[in-house]
């Protein structure tokens, strides 16, 4: 019969250019893999040599979490816990005023019609630009004079500045994409501006508050030149100058303490991404207009 | 309440969406602007609504003047085209939001006012839901309710039928008319759709080019449109239009064009002296007749049986002219035709102005 001539459906066969994108992707990703796999396997044997593990599996390169004294490198920086926490609130502080700032200034950005309305978002977009090593000392000036030099406050507070005009930006788009409607509706139904805004609008930014959130606590965990050149006493260090502090002092490096360490930096980051794909992916969802 | 807008304008930049328009809306009174999009008939609404501001002129509920005051301060309740319900709360939370951050009301009044709400429009199974699970035509009623739920003086509806399909559409024209009247809150509503103002308004007010260009009850603007735009505008099919020339005989005027000689009941009031008119007659005042019994004789160029009945549109002369005829008329394409007009339905209308002569 001709009819059984007609393969059944087109999607069903094999289709080699099908796959195409996938290999290459796969390719292209192997060394980048290859990075992480080995952070993670040298961190759990005594030493690697290129990228063979050298002895047996071991956990003793964890100790620094339990035992930091063992390892000289350890000694006189400040314990792994309190480090743990100081970069978490550097993250999450960071994180707290960007997102206060950005969904209001991208409200406002959104919505008002103030005079210098335009400069000021291109201006906030040259901000944005702008690589901070530039700012270094001008900065280093102005938390001096404000007393904030040294101090976990005064990070958080350059952190977020740098943060700020991505995410007013972002959250201008978000905002951008809810109908006037609803907003005069807001108006008409007794609500201020301060409370349309808190109930009705924020609401329904959420997705773009969350990812916005997650992207400027990252951000902030990530940060190694901040808290570094502003924070040199050992007290309010993260945990980046500790990694970097380990890799750059005395005559030999200790490898697998080093990636122990590395990884249990990273790990966060990782899980933070592995469970909030979706919720990134909708930064680029909220759309940016001018 | 009252509503008296005064030499009303709103200008943005150089363009003027609204010029200097008078209109008196009186209390209990269900009003339509009617107009094409960029007439200036929703800007107007927001006027009154206080959500764009006045360039000029005064808005009055009642004795207040009311152009500076907030759109909350104003004692409205508004329906937006897109219904504008808030998305992530639910039906219940919807309609006591106006409750919550407006005045002072107990929970348990509060609870009680959107329960009334919500019955007076039977959405009182949905509350639980969320906008999202609910069909267009619950929304437009969650909406209504949400906007009579602090039973505002006045009740504005931006194009409330125009998200809906046909059937619903008929529904709730039915629905807030009734609505309206049951309460007896004086309304203003803008659309497009003669059909919708014709049905629901009690007077009907029709804009052009940010001018109001009549200003009467349906039934009124359809036995008398005040100029051409507005027989034009209101009545589907459209009212017939063709120049004619008058020319005296045996005593009486007659409108002579190609193909017809319309015997007129009057002379026009104005313009005595005025040879060129422009005439027009409703399709359902003509009827079709022998060829050479009528005031014009054509050949059926197209028939469009409507059910109910049908629409024969009959070619003479250079022009077209629309007839409605019960569906029992006989008409196929290519008859010759005469036509006869009701005697005093003819309207008659200046050809450069516009404006009605008789």
């Amino acid at each position: 019969m001709a009819a059984l001539d007609i393969p059944s459906s087109p999607g069903r066969g094999i289709r080699p250019l099908r796959f195409t994108p996938y290999v290459v992707l796969a390719l292209a990703s192997v060394p980048i893999f290859v990075l992480y796999a080995w952070l993670v396997y040298s961190s759990f044997f005594p030493s690697v040599h290129g990228f063979t593990p050298v002895g047996a599996f071991t956990i003793d390169n964890w100790r620094f979490l339990w035992d930091p004294a063992s390892f000289p490198q350890m000694r006189n920086r400040p314990p792994i816990i309190p480090l743990t926490i100081n970069t978490f609130l550097f993250a999450a502080a960071t994180a707290l005023i960007v997102l206060l700032v950005s969904s209001m200034a991208g409200y406002a950005f959104s919505r008002l019609r103030f005079p210098g309305r335009r400069p000021f978002l291109a201006s906030v977009l040259l901000l944005h630009s702008f690589p901070s090593v530039t700012l270094l000392i001008a900065l280093f000036v102005v938390l001096r004079s404000l007393g904030l030099y040294d101090r976990l406050v005064g990070v958080i507070l350059v952190k977020a500045a740098f943060e700020l005009p991505f995410g007013i930006w972002i959250m201008k788009g978000f905002f951008d994409t809810i109908p006037w409607d609803l907003e005069m509706s807001a108006l008409v139904d007794g609500a201020g501006r301060l409370r349309t805004w808190w109930r009705v609008m924020l609401p329904l930014v959420k997705p773009g508050l969350l990812a916005l959130g997650l992207l400027s606590f990252v951000q902030g965990w990530n940060e190694f030149l901040l808290p570094f050149v502003f924070m040199p006493s050992g007290s309010q260090q993260t945990l980046s100058t500790l990694v970097r502090g380990l890799l750059g002092e005395g005559r030999f490096v200790d490898y697998g303490l080093l990636t122990a360490v590395g990884l249990f930096y990273v790990a966060p980051v990782l899980l933070i991404f592995i469970v909030a794909q979706k919720q990134l992916m909708h930064i680029y969802a909220g759309g940016v207009k001018g | 309440m009252q509503v008296l807008l005064e030499k009303l304008t709103k200008k943005f930049g150089d363009v003027v969406a609204v010029d200097a328009i008078d209109l008196r809306v009186s209390s209990g009174e269900f009003v339509a602007l009617l107009g094409p999009s960029g007439c200036g008939k929703t800007t107007t609404l927001l006027m009154v609504a206080g959500i764009y501001r006045p360039t000029d002129g005064a808005i009055r509920f009642g004795e207040r003047r009311v152009e500076h005051l907030l759109p909350k301060e104003r004692g409205i309740g508004m329906v937006f085209q897109s219904y504008a319900l808030y998305p992530h709360l639910t039906v219940a939370e919807n309609i006591s939001f106006p409750l919550e951050v407006g005045r002072k009301v107990s929970r348990g009044e509060r609870d009680r006012r959107v329960r009334e709400a919500a019955a007076l429009v039977h959405v009182d199974a949905l509350l639980a839901r969320r906008p999202g699970q609910i069909s267009g035509g619950q929304q437009q009623r969650v909406a209504l309710a949400r906007a009579l739920v602090k039973r505002p003086d006045i009740l504005l509806l931006d194009e409330p039928l125009s998200n809906l399909d046909a059937r619903l559409r008929h529904e709730m024209r039915g629905e807030i008319k009734r609505l309206q009247k049951e309460i007896g809150i004086t309304s203003i509503f803008v659309t497009h759709d003669q059909l919708e103002a014709l049905t629901m308004a009690d007077r009907v007010a029709v804009m052009r080019d940010g001018r109001v260009e009549a200003y009467a009850t349906p039934a009124e603007l359809y036995a008398r449109p005040a100029n051409r735009f507005v027989a034009e505008f209101v009545g589907t099919p459209p009212m017939n239009f063709f120049t004619a020339e008058l020319r005296p005989r045996n005593g009486s005027l007659v409108a002579h064009a190609e193909g017809i000689d319309l015997e007129l009941a009057a002379a026009p009031r104005e313009g005595g002296g005025a040879t060129s008119v422009t005439v027009g007659v409703r399709p359902e005042d003509l009827t079709i007749v022998p060829p050479n019994a009528g005031e014009a004789r054509g050949e059926v160029y197209v028939v469009e049986p409507m059910g109910r009945e049908q629409v024969v549109s009959v070619q003479l002369g250079g022009g077209m002219l629309q007839v409605i005829t019960p569906p029992g008329v006989a008409a196929h394409v290519g008859d010759q035709v005469g036509l006869r007009a009701s005697p005093g339905r003819v309207h008659l209308f200046d050809t450069t102005s516009g404006t009605r002569l008789n």
